[in-house]
């Protein structure tokens, strides 16, 4: 990357404690840069939303980071103080939940719930603070005269809009959202990713979005990061993972979206389950799910067993797979 | 070919929206949890004491209760351990037969009383509407009677509560606060697919109230269970202290009566009151403990989990 | 479609009340529809949350009564099964899947503990023994194996998709014509959707079992239906031929919802950005189509007349004042 990256996460790694600890997020590295749009994509468990509450420093115990670094423009959120913390929270990071009814307060009005945002992170006067959320709700396309009204009077889609006007009251560098979509249908859905994209090129802030629906991303993101059970396994531009992926994991989602367009056709999915995370087995581990490792040859077949892949470059993408690797080498 | 995953590589969840998977075997749940946490095991063992007592009670106790053998108000001595009463009985013996009436009738009442609770709670949620309302209502007019006049009138009228009679009053006075309770969760279950699946396969409404709703309520109605033994305990030992009862049954509750009549505390054989009251003390105390443990099994929240160092959450 | 269908459905309404003590109100969830669900079909119900979709499959389940409308299973009215015999024989021949996996398992009980009822309840001559080979068998045929395994497993030890196949085992212990699907696959991670559907398509050809697919997913929809309908604030507003209504939608709203499905291979659109706006709920409503705050070609008529399905094309329907048949039909 030539410029600075704004977020550089390196081998960040989270234990969950307590009664069954396992680890949900295994030595992830990845960077954003200004301005940029990074997918973040997986299914169920795969550890993404522990991710984005780690880099946000959100966790909530037993859940906690045992390693690794997380960097935002230079500094490292992991050994912050929370004094610290808190200045950078909301100026220059902030957060969208997947569901907005369940982070906005709804005893209080929309003008007060930002009033409230602003005050916890800057001392700002009070025609400013009227100032900015009018502007901000303008931005996201709702009128201001919903400054009065509660959460409950606004529909789903203009709540998730509203989280995202709290969002973006200071401008921040980057904004982190989980599944800001998913409780909306495909309309008002389509709808958020197009203002998201033009917000961002109107205040040049850089978006990680996590989902587990891929298609979601594919118009929108710049670069794409796939996660499987805890781990990265591809991370790319979104263009080229599409066109021609390199991860079997990869390989196996994109086959399993139906598409409105081109011919039918019969699809697989992917057969089986993710692995406990409690026990995960050693070596790579979709291999039980692989279509490639049930004819690798004992060479391979040996490393997969024992050593959990690295997230190696290939070419301009980043894999984590033993047979792609070997490939490469060989090639 | 790639077989389906052995369940055992399955991944349970992880995920925070999903509610666990709750009760299996409530059994074997309730007893991973009665016997870890303190409160309860303390409950479960004084509880154990009782029944012990009570069942074993022809070898326990050294004398027949009702023997009026001996020197009357005697203090503890080696042959009676907690000396005797103003009639010669040996007080010891008394306690541990009494044990047994006090006992049953918290069981019994207890029992009955839940048994109400969760029939009237369980119908009106899950059939709503008209027949809601109604059983809503009459819950309520029960609630609010008030319990102590009532159970005077009650137990007077019959001239002498003997045993059935308490128990009577006690299901009556008791069912109601139990049956406020199962209402609201059986409505939080009713709306449940496990439930619209099973109408659809084409149970009757009675089979999904007993077998595919009340299975849930397991520790629910198990604390209900435990809060009416409770007051059965306390309510019957009440009435027959202020002579409701039958003065010739055998009871913690009638020793008192029995005790207060002599003026125990005034002639010099206190145990002969702090005995029957201890053990009723005690008795409650250890329902109460064993409560403990019950919540827990229905509220996870409850455990105490080993706080780890975390960043805590904000914008 | 030759001879009676399997199910059909005329003018299906239902109307909840809302509202407090004054002032009720009436919520049209489901208003005027009509359907048909022949053998070995499947039908896609499409809609997006709010548009009525579920609340008809729970009317074609009998776990509503309608407000007005009728229902005909074979031809019979569906009124007429008035004993618990009949309303049992219903039952067995139209079944229900449901949403959400991890509500629709008794958590109590084994997984297969649904199976084994339905077996109770529809074949009751079966002895123990071969209750549980029949067990088996359906578990096989919804692909669960081992079943001999997994038939005493509790739903906290399965995954989403299996506790999903459970469902369908359920389903089809009563050996149904028809089930009714409602989003089934919703909740499940994407790279598991894809086989329950395939599932779906398996039954159809090996058990001969029709079924009702409910979705506000339009990719699914299309993988694995033949025709389609799609509802939109309690009507239905198109019918046709999967593949034909993909290629030219006739509905605004319709046309709406395929520029709105996120997707790859979507020719890259120009996003105007705004039919914004939501799907409404429908209480005490005006005449009149109720997409024409939404929809960039109302007229005066669309205010004032609710557009009824009429026929444009071969077997295609459409609800609309503006819709035109295609030109070059004939």
């Amino acid at each position: 990357m030539a410029v600075a990256p704004v977020l550089e996460v390196r081998d960040l790694t989270v234990d969950y404690g307590g009664e069954s600890p396992l680890v949900a997020v295994d030595r992830v590295s990845l960077d954003v840069g200004p301005g940029e749009f990074l997918g973040v994509v997986g299914e169920s468990a795969c550890g993404k939303s522990t991710l984005m509450f780690a880099i946000a420093q959100l966790l909530m115990p037993p859940a906690e980071i045992t390693g690794g670094s997380v960097r935002f423009k230079g500094h490292d959120l992991v050994h912050m103080k929370e004094r610290q913390l808190r200045h950078l929270r909301w100026h220059d990071y902030s957060v969208v939940m997947q569901s907005a009814m369940n982070a906005l307060n709804p005893v209080l009005t929309v003008a007060e719930q930002m009033r409230d945002a602003m005050k916890a992170h800057r001392r700002v006067p009070r025609k400013e603070i009227e100032a900015r959320s009018t502007e901000m709700l303008r931005l996201v396309g709702i009128d201001p005269v919903h400054l009065h009204s509660y959460p409950h009077q606004l529909s789903g889609g203009m709540r998730q809009r509203a989280m995202i006007a709290m969002a973006l009251l200071f401008t921040p560098d980057l904004i982190i959202m989980d599944e800001p979509t998913s409780a909306l249908d495909v309309v008002a859905q389509r709808s958020l990713m197009v203002q998201i994209k033009e917000l961002q090129s109107m205040l040049g802030f850089a978006v990680v979005f996590v989902t587990h629906d891929m298609s979601l991303v594919a118009r929108f993101s710049d670069r794409i990061a796939i996660m499987y059970a805890a781990q990265l396994v591809e991370v790319g531009a979104t263009g080229d993972v599409f066109a021609a992926p390199e991860h079997p994991y990869t390989e196996g989602l994109l086959k399993a979206f139906p598409s409105i367009y081109g011919p039918r056709r019969e699809l697989t999915g992917i057969p089986g389950s993710p692995p406990d995370l409690r026990r995960p087995p050693a070596g790579c581990r979709f291999r039980p799910r692989c279509p490639y490792a049930r004819n690798a040859e004992p060479e391979l077949a040996r490393l997969q067993e024992i050593v959990s892949p690295e997230l190696l470059p290939i070419g301009d993408r980043l894999v984590a797979c033993h047979r792609v690797q070997m490939l490469e080498r060989a090639g | 070919m790639y077989p389906y995953v052995a369940a055992e590589e399955q991944v349970p969840e992880v995920r925070p929206e999903h509610h666990q998977s709750a009760v299996v075997g409530v059994l074997a749940r309730v007893g991973t949890i009665l016997a870890t946490n303190r409160k309860a095991v303390a409950g479960l063992l004084l509880l154990l004491v009782f029944v012990v007592g009570a069942v074993f009670a022809p070898i326990i106790a050294p004398y027949p209760p009702d023997a009026t053998l001996f020197v009357p108000t005697m203090g503890p001595s080696r042959a009676h351990l907690l000396g005797t009463t103003a009639f010669g009985q040996d007080i010891f013996s008394q306690l541990v037969w009494a044990s047994r009436q006090t006992l049953m009738i918290g069981l019994i009442g207890g029992l009955a009383a839940t048994v109400l609770a969760v029939l009237v709670g369980v119908t009106s949620a899950y059939f709503g509407g008209l027949t809601d309302h109604t059983l809503s209502v009459v819950t309520d007019v029960f609630l609010v009677l008030p319990a102590l006049p009532l159970m005077i009138v009650i137990a007077a009228y019959e001239q002498g509560g003997g045993f059935w009679v308490l128990v009577a009053v006690i299901v009556i006075t008791g069912w109601s606060y139990g049956a406020r309770q199962i209402r609201p969760q059986a409505q939080s279950l009713r709306n449940r697919d496990f439930l619209t699946s099973a109408r659809a396969r084409g149970e009757s409404s009675w089979y999904i109230i007993l077998y595919e709703l009340l299975p849930n309520m397991t520790s629910l109605i198990l604390a209900i269970f435990l809060g009416a033994a409770l007051y059965a305990v306390l309510a019957a030992a009440g009435l027959q202290f202020i002579g409701l009862g039958n003065p010739n049954d055998l009871s913690w509750g009638t020793m008192l009566y029995w005790a207060e009549n002599q003026e125990a505390l005034l002639t010099g054989s206190p145990l002969w009151v702090i005995a029957p009251g201890a053990c009723i003390a005690l008795l409650g105390a250890a329902v109460a403990l064993l409560n403990y443990g019950v919540d827990e099994i229905g509220n996870p929240a409850l455990r105490a989990t080993r706080r780890k160092r975390g960043r805590r959450a904000g914008p | 479609m030759n001879g009676v269908p399997l199910l059909s459905a005329e003018g299906l309404t239902k109307h909840f009340s809302v509202g407090g003590m004054f002032g009720r109100k009436e919520l049209h969830a489901v208003d005027g529809v009509d359907l048909e669900i022949g053998e070995r079909e499947i039908v896609a119900l499409v809609g997006e949350s709010g548009s009525g979709k579920s609340t008809v499959a729970r009317l074609l389940a009998r776990l509503y009564m309608p407000t007005s409308g009728e229902i005909r299973f074979r031809g019979r009215a569906l009124v007429s099964f008035r004993s618990r015999r009949d309303t049992l024989d219903y039952r067995g021949h139209v079944q229900v899947v449901f949403q959400d996996p991890y509500s629709s398992l008794n958590p109590v009980y084994p997984a297969s503990h649904g199976v084994f009822r339905s077996l109770k309840l529809h074949q009751s001559g079966l002895t123990r023994n071969r209750r549980r080979e029949t067990v088996e068998r359906i578990l096989g045929a919804v692909g669960l194996y081992p079943a001999s395994e997994l038939i005493r497993k509790f739903p906290y030890e399965l995954s989403g998709g299996q506790r999903q196949r459970f469902g369908f085992a359920q389903a089809l212990a009563s050996r149904p014509q028809l089930i009714l699907a409602d989003e089934p696959v919703s909740m499940l991670d994407v790279s598991i959707r894809i086989g329950v559907l395939n599932l779906m398509s398996q039954l159809r050809e090996r058990e001969g079992v029709s079924f009702l697919y409910i979705t506000h997913d339009i990719a699914s929809a299309r993988y694995v239906a033949d025709r389609m309908l799609v509802m939109y604030a309690a009507h239905v507003v198109e019918t046709g031929p999967v593949e034909a209504i993909l290629a030219n939608p006739k509905h605004p709203y319709t046309q709406l919802l395929l520029s709105a499905v996120p997707d790859p291979l979507a020719p890259v659109e120009v996003e105007g950005g705004a039919a914004a706006g939501e799907p409404p709920r429908v209480i005490n409503p005006a005449p009149g189509c109720r997409f024409r705050w939404r929809c960039p070609l109302a007229t005066d008529e669309c205010a004032q007349v609710t557009p009824r399905l009429r026929p444009i094309g071969p077997g295609r329907m459409v609800a609309c004042h503006v819709a035109e048949p295609d030109a070059t039909d004939g």
